[in-house]
């Protein structure tokens, strides 16, 4: 009895080794990958995807925070057709995303070129294009307000030494968009710059060679070397500067809390507006849902034009 | 930011809490048997917090089983936590909260009845304004525990240098042409960059409503079931405060939704006076070294009028303790803490007993004098107005909306009609 007592976990225990081991062996390049990317995808799913369908559930309802959600179909959409102040947001959001997008793609492409070459203090410039990126947005914003206040701000007072102002930088709605955009230059520039950098140095010399032994000016080198080479990192560019300049909060918070009036009021600022000051998290909700389509739409289509491109080429 | 004691504050205070007791004697120890643990949520500066401590420090030595910790939170983000918490079922035993407020937490339920808590002659030692202020549908769901109001801040030395004298008495207080006609002196001598600025930022856009009633208006009808903003009387005070931006006598920084602190423009000298509360007396007592100051009575026009300020704080409907919550929050309103408070921290009395037999006040008493005389000019249906329930989604709306007129050139007449508009979708939707 003993010896069978002994034998019979022995013969099961490797029975279970020998099946675990061959299920593992037949699934293992299978579920590899997946366990590799459990991690990220576990938190993707808490911080991302349940919360996206957690607001377009609420999207359908009527909710303070402090009471229960209460369904109302889809009238927090139909409102958003008629609501002006959504419709001003989002024109802002879009000048401003047509002022920033562009302006930072190509300040930060002159700037990597600059750069890429060999001048002196090259590493100090380039730290200090690239310093408003690794602070805090909220510092940015408060040293930008500063600097735009109408009452002891720099700008006003170097003005005021050459003759000119002051100038309602923030508390005028000729002045306030173009300081917000202005401030986010400042950020975004050195963003772009350090990655066209990256880009620009990985692209072997040997294509230059080839090209001037064909002949090929500067500019023509640029032109049919360089930006090409680029194209994948410009698009990416592209879309995180839009991604960026559609969700942008913290600058406009701080800087002029969406005034004067709604001229810098975007359409994050008032979503926030809807959800915090209003109470109103369903409709807040559902303008957060058109906003995610939107983005999503436009990077679909950057990404098809961008595939199309690449073929093309 | 989290307030903790050590021994020697909770001892120190224990002393001088055990006398007090017996006299006030309204701990009911007996309630925290088992150890129990409150969190209360509050806003405020130094002086505040420094005041709630003193009365948690006396409150835990009486109640050794009870353990209180102080969350302060930012007041611009206040609201926005407490909601979060309270959807999440984590919200503090105790919150403060203003008086525009409560109708929301209470029609929210997100804070409870306290009538279970309390005597039914409870309320007579209130004053009338804020009783009612606390309670929605005949039920308190908060208790009172100061008030704040407006006065006239100055320059002593810009309007000496102007040859401006200011009002001494209640009944000299300027009129709204003696108002501008000191604005318009002090902007032609060039008296400070600016005449004046008024503290309506940072969702205090109801402040603006002290002018309409001023000027004899209303923004709903006498019993609350109407829209009367778009009126002459709601219109001529849109273009009242309009024009102090398009005459340029305040700071164009200083609209409704702008973040600009007009009491760093009133102490660094930009602006020569200042609208704004009792509570900025410390701020201005400390920073304001480079001239002398004072305080006046806010300018009137057919009426006299102010606004309802101060908090009182609630129990939330996530408390584990709320009988310990109720208790504690008796003490802290209780005469000898509510005294101890306002005078530490430079409020108004809410207790009749206080209100009548006044408050030794440690800083600026005489500026202080000004600010308790000024409540007797509070209206009644003022109060009735911004303590309803649907107050805190309005509220945006309204300063939407002057912002608009104050910045945007939007008229007066298109300003009224939007915010009847509003009042009527959103103020008296519930």
């Amino acid at each position: 009895m003993a010896d069978l007592s002994m034998t019979y976990p022995k013969e099961r225990s490797e029975t279970t080794t020998s099946r675990k081991s061959g299920w593992w062996s037949s699934y293992r390049s299978r579920l590899t990958p997946y366990l590799f990317i459990a991690p990220n995808l576990l938190l993707f799913s808490i911080f991302v995807f349940f919360p996206l369908l957690y607001a377009a559930y609420i999207s359908v309802h009527q909710w303070s925070l402090i009471d229960a959600p209460e369904f109302n179909g889809v009238q927090n959409y139909t409102r958003l057709l008629s609501d002006g102040q959504f419709w001003q947001s989002l024109t802002n959001t879009v000048i401003y995303s047509a002022a920033t997008v562009p302006t930072s793609l190509i300040l930060g492409l002159f700037l990597a070129i600059g750069l890429n070459r060999k001048l002196a203090a090259r590493t100090l410039l380039r730290s200090i294009y690239f310093l408003p990126v690794v602070v805090s947005s909220v510092a940015t914003a408060v040293i930008a307000a500063w600097l735009f206040n109408d009452n002891y701000g720099i700008i006003n007072a170097l003005l005021k030494q050459a003759g000119v102002g002051p100038v309602a930088w923030l508390s005028s709605p000729r002045w306030a968009l173009p300081s917000i955009i202005l401030t986010t230059l400042w950020v975004r520039i050195g963003f772009c710059m350090v990655v066209y950098l990256a880009a620009l140095q990985s692209i072997s010399p040997s294509y230059y060679e080839a090209a001037v032994i064909d002949g090929a000016t500067r500019p023509q080198q640029f032109r049919f070397v360089t930006w090409p080479l680029l194209r994948p990192t410009t698009f990416l560019l592209l879309i995180l500067n839009v991604i960026y300049s559609f969700q942008v909060f913290d600058l406009i918070y701080v800087m002029t809390g969406g005034g004067p009036g709604f001229s810098t009021t975007m359409i994050v600022q008032y979503i926030y507006q809807a959800a915090f000051a209003s109470s109103e998290m369903g409709y807040a909700s559902a303008m957060g849902m058109v906003l995610f389509v939107l983005i999503l739409l436009f990077t679909l289509i950057q990404w098809r034009i961008n595939r199309r491109t690449e073929q093309f080429v | 930011m989290t307030q903790t004691f050590d021994r020697r504050t909770i001892l120190k205070a224990g002393l001088g809490a055990s006398a007090g007791l017996m006299v006030t004697g309204r701990v009911n120890s007996s309630l925290a048997q088992s150890p129990v643990r409150l969190t209360m949520a509050v806003w405020g500066g130094k002086a505040e917090v420094e005041a709630y401590n003193q009365v948690i420090a006396k409150y835990q030595a009486a109640n050794p089983n009870v353990s209180i910790r102080l969350d302060v939170i930012p007041f611009g983000q206040f609201y926005q936590q407490l909601d979060t918490r309270l959807a999440g079922r984590q919200a503090p035993d105790l919150f403060r909260v203003t008086y525009q407020q409560v109708g929301r937490y209470a029609l929210g339920k997100a804070a409870i009845d306290l009538s279970q808590f309390i005597d039914s002659g409870y309320s007579a030692a209130f004053t009338p304004s804020v009783w009612s202020a606390v309670n929605y549908q005949g039920k308190p769901y908060a208790l009172p525990h100061h008030t704040d109001t407006f006065a006239l801040f100055y320059n002593a030395d810009m309007l000496a240098q102007a040859g401006v004298t200011v009002p001494t008495s209640l009944d000299q207080a300027w009129t709204w042409e003696r108002f501008i006609q000191v604005a318009k002196l002090l902007k032609e001598k060039s008296i400070g960059s600016y005449p004046f600025a008024m503290s309506w930022q940072n969702s205090a856009v109801h402040r603006w409503m002290i002018y309409l009633y001023q000027h004899g208006g209303q923004l709903l009808n006498n019993d609350l079931t109407a829209p009367q903003i778009n009126t002459p009387a709601g219109i001529e005070t849109i273009a009242w405060t309009q024009s102090w931006f398009k005459e340029g006598l305040v700071p164009p920084s200083t609209s409704v939704k702008s973040a600009e602190p007009v009491q760093n423009l009133f102490a660094n000298g930009t602006v020569a006076m200042m609208l704004n509360g009792n509570w900025q007396i410390p701020f201005v007592n400390q920073q304001m070294t480079k001239f002398k100051w004072g305080v006046t009575y806010l300018p009137r026009d057919v009426a006299m009028a102010d606004d309802l300020g101060g908090t009182c704080v609630a129990i939330s409907r996530d408390s584990k303790s709320p009988e310990v919550a109720a208790d504690f929050l008796k003490f802290l309103v209780n005469e000898e803490n509510m005294r101890d408070y306002i005078s530490a921290a430079q409020f108004l009395p809410v207790r009749k007993s206080l209100v009548e037999g006044g408050v030794q006040y440690a800083l600026r008493p005489d500026e202080m004098k000004v600010f308790v005389e000024q409540t007797k000019t509070i209206p009644q249906h003022l109060v009735s107005t911004v303590v309803l329930p649907t107050w805190g989604k309005f509220n945006p709306k309204l300063a939407d909306e002057l912002d608009l007129a104050f910045t945007s050139g939007q008229s007066p007449e298109q300003t009224a009609q939007n915010i009847e508009a509003h009042v009527k979708n959103i103020l008296l939707s519930s």
